[in-house]
């Protein structure tokens, strides 16, 4: 099964993510958390904290990876959750190494591979897209690589579900 | 307890006023209310505000809905629907949209119900809860 969660910031998206991937995991082996955000400040640092906290106990061996996805080396047939797309697309674009102008390609190689060979794939993403706000050509790429991958993942997805304050509305399941 | 809430301009008020009994009873507005309109209103409007202004004052907004609702459990409680956007430039910006965020996932989870409103029109995206 393949999930995409989406919302905005502070929604409870990642909570309820981690939820769902508990629900869908049969077996007793450890599920792979694929950690996206490059910690640079201590708001970061913070981030991580909170989300380390947050997902203790629940059986999840996290996995950083910030750019290449296709290359990490991951578990067969287990659930696996990446958490967020917004961070990769930010790094592929632009860190040193990163895809670059391939961001979309890259990202979306690396999915098909995970969705092949996990036994369940979640994958959260961020709802960035309603603020009305005009943005340097670079944002307003990076937005539209991100809005890009979305639809991609959206088709390929079985269950769409986006989280509003905790409460998840599916746009498809 | 219910929650109202959607973007800017949807039309959350006038929903409010239409569609619950105490809609149209008085409205404390978020930006500027004391505590004591906020003990005689039924609605809190741009609750988000009220977010803001405890962030800023550096009091913990979890705190101070508790203490509403404890005084005040009927509240309808409107808020704008933060964070669909891109991460905001300053800090001061950030801890606001985060916290608002987080103050509404509990009260949407205290709420009896949560509609989000869209164009003037509500979704009751929950129902049925127990306070």
């Amino acid at each position: 099964m393949i999930a995409l969660i989406t919302g905005g910031s502070g929604s409870g998206k990642s909570a309820y993510a981690e939820e769902l991937c508990v629900s869908w995991h049969k077996s007793s082996r450890p599920m792979i958390y694929i950690a996206t955000m490059y910690p640079f400040d201590e708001e970061s640092y913070r981030r991580i904290a909170r989300h380390r906290k947050m997902r203790k106990n629940k059986n999840f061996d996290t996995v950083e990876c910030f750019t290449g996805l296709k290359n990490a080396e991951l578990p067969e047939k287990t659930t696996v959750l990446l958490e967020c797309m917004s961070n990769l697309v930010t790094n592929e674009m632009f860190q040193e190494g990163g895809a670059g102008e391939r961001t979309v390609e890259a990202i979306m190689e690396g999915i098909d591979r995970l969705a092949k060979q996990a036994e369940n794939l979640v994958v959260v993403t961020n709802e960035l897209f309603s603020d009305g706000i005009e943005y340097s050509p670079e944002t307003t790429c990076y937005l539209e690589y991100l809005g890009e991958i979305n639809r991609r993942l959206g088709r390929a997805a079985d269950v769409v579900c986006e989280v509003v304050y905790g409460i998840p509305v599916f746009h498809k399941k | 307890m219910i929650l109202v809430i959607g973007g800017a301009f949807q039309g959350k008020l006038e929903y409010v006023r239409k569609t619950f009994k105490g809609g149209t009873g008085p409205v404390a507005e978020g930006e500027s209310c004391t505590p004591e309109e906020v003990r005689q209103a039924s609605v809190v409007n741009h609750f988000h505000l009220l977010v803001k202004r405890l962030v800023e004052q550096g009091e913990d907004p979890h705190e101070a809905a508790r203490k509403m609702l404890e005084i005040n459990p009927d509240l309808i409680i409107i808020s704008n629907e933060l964070g669909c956007g891109v991460v905001p430039v300053t800090p001061f910006d950030r801890a606001y949209r985060e916290a608002a965020g987080r103050v509404c996932c509990e009260l949407a989870a205290r709420a009896a119900e949560v509609h989000r409103v869209v164009c003037g029109l509500g979704q009751v995206i929950k129902a049925g809860g127990n306070s």
